[in-house]
């Protein structure tokens, strides 16, 4: 049930944009200095008639952590989930503009939907790791990807485990159910059940929301940690996480991208009006 | 005020539920226990020395040489009862008699034959004996007491003469003797009469001992024995002692219909005669000559019935059903899951979508006997093209898939959209996020379908009616086309017993036997799959 987007192929002039090169006019706006990863021009993605969010352009530079952060219901979601294509589960959407990741159209007819998942893998809000074992949790994206060998998938599995900061909280029972960690662990789990599918990006929406303040500053100990192998793209509420664990941050509203820089410059020294209300908290 | 009013209402709220599960429970309680009682009678019973007789010729059990010791001891009584019984019959048989005596009159030719008499001689001979059993036949027919004391007089006249001692004339003399004897009690003018309340005597004493011991054994296997069940023996008995008969009513104007005793001396068809000790006797000596004693038939379950429902067991039956469900769910559980998960993660919201959703629900409601027909237009026309175990479980399929589909659909969407995202971030693809994560933790929703389905369809008679179901079908033969073979089902063979009014009397056991099974199968079938869903459930939540 995919839905071909309908798109403004024409208003793309084909050859002018080059994915992972900087030289569009929003790229100016907001100065690259490294690799970009993910890069989107104009992109507006529509749920029925309605926009979710419109005319983002926006590059992501490889390695880091960026934050997006604007009130609910500003699309912040919605750009997030288009990344990876989570969208085309809900029926009757489609996008105009484009939106790449490592040089590939992710809205294109051609994209294979598995390989971009498993470039670019999700967090979602609340822990939802799968009714199996701990074990097979992890291990269900490297199956997918075909890989069967029982050493190769342990190996993976206790890398993970360890680069998620689990592994020494469940080396020891790796066959209990998924199900009985708490929530902090199970959120745990499903960051090292993404990262075993050695993705380039992780997408995180909101993933400390339903946690407490103390599996929260582990969740944010290890996105510290993971930074520079990955990618990371985080959804937040939480402005102080923000400014914390990200080196930029994007500021949406009524699903438009109002302002995108170094994080530490847009928490001091907003650009735009409606950022620095919202910052202060003025609204929102 | 307000705050009183909603805590009273609370209370009241309550109270009732817990007022209607009491209710719920007793009406179980009520609808359950007679009949769970009665069917037990089917498997602990007094058993009589017939039932163990059948055990043994029929199914191979029980000590050979304790059951003969057993019917030894009854012996003695019976024969006491037999006695009575042919001394009456003589007298009142007298087409018997006649067969008898002709029988004996050609015997005596033969024999004189064989014995080479000078031709004078057995001239002679032979037409005495003519004239002998001539006298005897007239006496049978007659019906006045003198005239026939004539006829045997006559006879008698031969027997001084000494010259058929040590023949075969000997014997008719008996007969003549016999029958003189019995006609001191008889009134000869309702000879008929006798005749036919006889018949029904002897009937009964059938039904009680079986065949006599001089008898040769009966073709049919249920004439081989005679009441293998206490109860079944006191109904016997009843229907020995007592008969309905119109008498005068008490105020002597008006006839009444009552049940009277054969042996009551005044109403009774048999008062005045020589048959009457026989009444009392067999009702004094039933115990002695059957010998009841407890028994935990526990073959009931898996012995097959002899032709007719009279002994054995249900197997057939079991087996009959257990086919049937276990190949229908076979038929009905993949198409069913599949159909839900379409309708679930594929279908979209459009207007065929709903029709189809709207014909699911209509089929879920549509009365049982319409798969019936349906089964026997499509399935035995055009399917399987004969009535049997196959077409019978496709249509009992088809009956329980909207069952499933409709409780696999409410599964599937009852699973989080969390777990087909996870599952589809990961790289899987619809069909593998659906096997691999939807489908398991929809389990228990989709088992809960199943075993709603599995008591439907393992109770339901009316699909099976036409389809392939018959009341006393052979056990299958799996070495060949079993699948094309009528099969035998609990609920089916119910059926018949009760609209098969007779036999429904006489086997009581069988018919409630058959529903307690049912009953108990279906437990049976429901606890291995609560047990399954618990199981599965449990791992879910991941205890």
């Amino acid at each position: 049930m995919e839905l071909t987007p309908i798109r403004k192929r024409a208003a793309l002039q084909p050859g002018k944009i080059r994915l992972n090169s900087p030289p569009s006019a929003a790229a100016e706006e907001t100065p690259c200095t490294q690799k970009t990863i993910i890069g989107a021009r104009d992109f507006t993605f529509y749920y029925g008639s309605k926009a979710g969010v419109e005319n983002i352009t926006m590059d992501i530079e490889v390695g880091s952590v960026t934050a997006i952060i604007g009130p609910s219901g500003c699309g912040k979601s919605t750009f997030l989930r288009s990344i990876n294509r989570m969208n085309d589960l809900i029926p009757q959407t489609r996008t105009e503009g484009l939106l790449s990741v490592g040089g590939q159209d992710v809205y294109d007819k051609s994209t294979n939907l598995v390989n971009l998942r498993q470039q670019v893998g999700m967090v979602f809000q609340r822990p939802n790791p799968f009714a199996k074992s701990i074990y097979d949790n992890i291990t269900y994206g490297p199956k997918l990807q075909g890989i069967r060998s029982k050493a190769k998938l342990n190996a993976l599995v206790e890398k993970c485990l360890k680069d998620a900061a689990l592994w020494d909280e469940v080396k020891d029972d790796l066959h209990k159910s998924a199900l009985a960690l708490s929530g902090g662990q199970q959120q745990r789990l499903c960051i090292a059940r993404t990262l075993a599918t050695k993705p380039r990006v992780v997408l995180m929406d909101e993933p400390c929301s339903a946690l407490d303040p103390l599996a929260t500053a582990r969740i944010e100990d290890l996105i510290e940690e993971l930074k520079g192998t990955y990618t990371i793209v985080i959804v937040t509420h939480n402005m102080q996480q923000a400014a914390r664990v990200s080196k930029r941050t994007a500021f949406f509203c009524l699903g438009k991208l109002i302002e995108y820089g170094q994080t530490d410059k847009l928490f001091t020294n907003p650009q735009e009006k409606s950022t620095e209300d919202y910052i202060t908290g003025r609204f929102g | 005020m307000q705050t009183q009013l909603r805590q009273a209402l609370n209370h009241l709220f309550t109270l009732s539920c817990g007022a209607s599960v009491v209710l719920l429970v007793a009406a179980l309680l009520l609808f359950l226990i007679p009949m769970l009682k009665k069917g037990a009678v089917a498997v602990l019973f007094r058993g009589t020395v017939e039932f163990r007789k059948m055990q043994a010729e029929q199914f191979d059990r029980g000590n050979e040489e304790a059951l003969q010791k057993e019917i030894e001891q009854t012996a003695q009584s019976r024969q006491e009862i037999y006695a009575i019984l042919d001394q009456f019959s003589r007298g009142i048989d007298t087409e018997k008699l006649t067969d008898e005596v002709k029988g004996l009159y050609r015997d005596y030719g033969d024999e004189l034959r064989y014995k080479d008499t000078p031709k004078e001689q057995y001239t002679k001979l032979r037409s005495q004996a003519k004239i002998i059993r001539n006298h005897l036949l007239d006496a049978f027919e007659s019906i006045d007491k003198t005239e026939i004391n004539e006829y045997l007089d006559a006879v008698k006249v031969f027997e001084k003469g000494n010259s058929f001692s040590g023949t075969t004339v000997e014997k008719m003399f008996a007969v003549a003797d016999g029958f003189q004897k019995t006609i001191q009690h008889v009134d000869l003018s309702r000879r008929g009469e006798y005749a036919e309340e006889l018949s029904v005597v002897k009937e009964e004493l059938y039904n009680l001992f079986g065949p006599r011991p001089e008898e040769k054994t009966p073709q049919l296997a249920m004439r081989r024995f005679g009441a293998t069940r206490w109860d079944v023996a006191q109904k016997h008995l009843s229907f020995l002692l007592w008969q309905e008969k119109w008498v005068r009513s008490d105020d002597g104007q008006s006839m009444v219909s009552r049940k009277v005793r054969r042996d009551d001396p005044q109403y009774g068809s048999f008062s005045g005669t020589s048959l009457l000790p026989l009444f009392t006797l067999v009702e004094e000596t039933l115990d002695i000559s059957l010998k009841p004693r407890f028994t935990f038939y526990w073959q009931y379950f898996i012995d097959d019935s002899t032709p007719g429902h009279y002994f054995g067991g249900v197997g057939p039956e079991v087996l009959g059903t257990l086919m049937l469900t276990m190949l229908a769910m076979c038929f009905a559980v993949g198409p069913g899951v599949l159909s839900a998960a379409y309708l679930v993660e594929y279908a979209g919201d459009n207007l065929i979508v709903k029709i189809i959703r709207i014909c699911i629900n209509t089929l879920a409601g549509v009365p049982s006997i319409v798969y019936g027909l349906f089964g026997m237009a499509f399935f035995v026309t055009y399917v399987t093209r004969h009535p049997g175990i196959l077409s019978a479980a496709m249509t009992l399929a088809l009956l329980v898939l909207p069952v499933i589909i409709r409780a696999s659909e409410e599964a599937i969407r009852a699973v989080p959209q969390t777990y087909r995202e996870a599952a589809m971030g990961l790289g899987a693809g619809k069909f593998r996020s659906f096997i691999t994560v939807t489908l398991p933790a929809a389990g228990p929703g989709i088992l809960t379908g199943i075993i709603l389905s599995l008591g439907r369809a393992a109770g339901e008679t009316a699909p099976i009616l036409f389809a392939g179901a018959a009341a006393l079908a052979p056990i299958p033969d799996f070495g060949g086309k079993w699948w094309l073979q009528e099969t035998r089902a609990l609920s089916y063979g119910c059926y018949d017993i009760t609209v098969g009014d007779k036999l429904a009397m006489m086997v009581p056991h069988k018919q409630f036997g058959m529903v307690m099974t049912l009953v108990m199968l279906v437990l049976c079938l429901n606890i291995v799959a609560i047990f399954v869903r618990s199981r599965m459930s449990k791992k879910l939540r991941g205890a």
